[in-house]
């Protein structure tokens, strides 16, 4: 670990789940298990950031102001299912800049049950026609690769069943039910292919990392992680088809949102998608994490659904992908998402992940995806 | 009924779909002058390069179904398709301006496959305020 390098110190979460609680209260609930993770004080904090996407405006200001007097800056950021990527580079670019050297990253959500309100993100046109379910477009995705790859539908739900299965060992996931093949291949379908036990519901949640130099860590003592890369982008013009996308281009493929992000992650971290040991992904939905796997490079296209069908995306597989059970099991609390998949990849880097632990994990990645084409790739080290 | 077939018609997204009466439909696109590239809609830049030099193009009526699902929990918002709700094909459809346009489907739901020939078809949708608009659906072709 170089003098240079920026580490989180600290990490807190409260379940995700349904509560009967504040934004303030689960917010400030995360952010001071972080501080005592960190083993730094609430005046260490020299500028905060909140990721959210449904919360009303100054909610950073009112999760503050529960932690006792202060006058740093907060901003909340907003790049929908990214957020959480978008809030913690925004610590990084700070520290890095010399402005501050200790900052705290809050992911915090309360969200209505069922569908997300169409209006935040579709034009009334699309509401009208009944084209604002963003389950559709997952869905519509899933069949034109099983048409081009020959996915399957048991394939899809093996993704379902495994990160149903690695939920039961999170005490921090929504649901911590293991379901069979069968029970899944049996649920409802929502938009087809795509069944219930393999969509992710939206909730309430909140997550904290404390972030800081190598140096003051070093100071401090404590268990820092490297933070290799963090990167966030859009999608390129016709990269993706993804809510509240109207159309795609026939003649122009770009480079899809998470291979860009992705690759941009490897080259800042100058690692390979071989020098990873474990990844937590953006699996909205079942068929979504296949064509994670691909774009990632944990396999070549096409070859998603005989590599979640081989285990090698299983814990003790060769590439482990959502040990915390994946939003399928913990719900996607849009802005707490990310920040939560950098808790459990630094448990896991630390060795603290318990009956959910990666054999020898090193390094790890965090993907999220979303609206807008919003995609956010985190890489962190020991 | 007769006062509904009456309201004059709205297009569900101006500068996307028009038509004269019920029964027709034309769906307009724009075409960059400068990168060739076609997008739905009347755009004041391309999608793709930016440029403002743009010619407004009518998009066939015609297409390919190039992927689809179908919806069978009723849209979250203002949704005016069938009440009670029914499960409808939802699809992106290629045409040959080399633009795929996101589309409900009309028709039998377990019939659709990827490749099918597609028709566009007029959809009137009526609000519950009394306004009615100029939407659109596609069909498979009679074989």
């Amino acid at each position: 670990m170089a003098d240079s390098d920026i580490v989180i110190l600290g990490t807190g979460i409260h379940p995700f789940g349904r509560f009967d609680k504040t934004p303030e209260e689960i917010g400030a609930y995360a952010a001071k298990q972080a501080l005592e993770d960190a083993g730094v004080a609430w005046s260490d904090i020299q500028t905060a950031y909140l990721s959210r996407m449904y919360l009303p405006a100054t909610s950073g200001a009112r999760i503050l102001r529960r932690l006792g007097g202060t006058d740093i800056p907060i901003v909340d950021i907003e790049a929908a299912c990214a957020s959480g990527g978008a809030a913690l580079r925004q610590a990084v670019i700070a520290i890095r800049s010399g402005e501050v050297d200790t900052a705290l990253v809050l992911g915090v959500e309360k969200m209505p049950r069922g569908f997300m309100d169409p209006s935040m993100i579709y034009s009334p046109w699309q509401v009208k026609m009944g084209m604002s379910m963003n389950p559709a477009y997952w869905s519509m995705r899933a069949m034109r690769h099983m048409h081009e790859f020959g996915t399957t539908d048991e394939q899809i739900a093996r993704v379902a069943y495994k990160n149903h299965k690695n939920s039961v060992h999170n005490p921090n996931a929504m649901y911590r039910k293991e379901f069979s093949m069968e029970d899944i291949l049996n649920s409802r379908l929502v938009c087809d292919p795509i069944r219930l036990l393999e969509v992710c519901a939206a909730n309430d949640g909140a997550a904290a990392l404390v972030v800081t130099t190598a140096k003051r860590a070093k100071e401090l003592g404590g268990r820092p992680v490297t933070i290799a890369a963090c990167v966030h982008t859009i999608a390129r013009y016709s990269a993706d088809f993804r809510c509240p996308a109207d159309s795609m281009s026939a003649t122009i493929a770009n480079v899809g949102p998470t291979a860009l992000t992705a690759q941009k992650a490897y080259e800042q971290a100058g690692m390979a998608p071989a020098d990873i040991s474990c990844f937590e992904v953006q699996d909205t939905d079942a068929f979504c994490e296949i064509e994670i796997y691909e774009e990632l490079g944990l396999c070549a296209p096409g070859e998603g659904g005989p590599f979640v069908e081989g285990g090698h995306a299983d814990i003790d597989g060769r590439s482990p992908v959502n040990m915390s059970g994946g939003l399928i099991s913990k719900g996607e609390p849009v802005g707490a998402s990310h920040v939560a998949q950098v808790v459990e990849l630094v448990s896991q880097v630390r060795g603290d992940s318990g009956a959910r632990q990666v054999a020898g994990a090193k390094a790890a990645m965090g993907h999220v995806l979303g609206a807008g084409g919003n995609c956010a790739v985190t890489i962190l080290k020991v | 009924m007769s006062n509904r077939s009456n309201a004059e018609l709205l297009p569900v997204k101006e500068g996307l779909v028009t038509g004269a009466g019920k029964d027709d439909v034309t769906l307009l696109g724009s075409k960059c002058l400068a990168c060739k590239e076609v997008s739905i809609g009347t755009n004041p830049v391309c999608l793709n390069c930016g440029s403002d030099q743009i010619e407004s193009i009518k998009l066939s009526s015609e297409g390919e179904l190039w992927t689809y699902t179908v919806v069978r929990h009723k849209p979250p918002g203002e949704y005016l398709g069938p009440d009670p709700f029914q499960p409808f094909g939802l699809g992106l459809v290629e045409l040959a301006e080399g633009v795929r346009i996101m589309a409900p489907l009309e028709g039998e739901t377990d019939a659709f496959r990827i490749g099918d020939k597609l028709q566009l078809k007029p959809w009137i949708l009526h609000a519950a305020d009394g306004k009615a608009y100029r939407a659109f659906r596609f069909a498979r072709k009679s074989s």
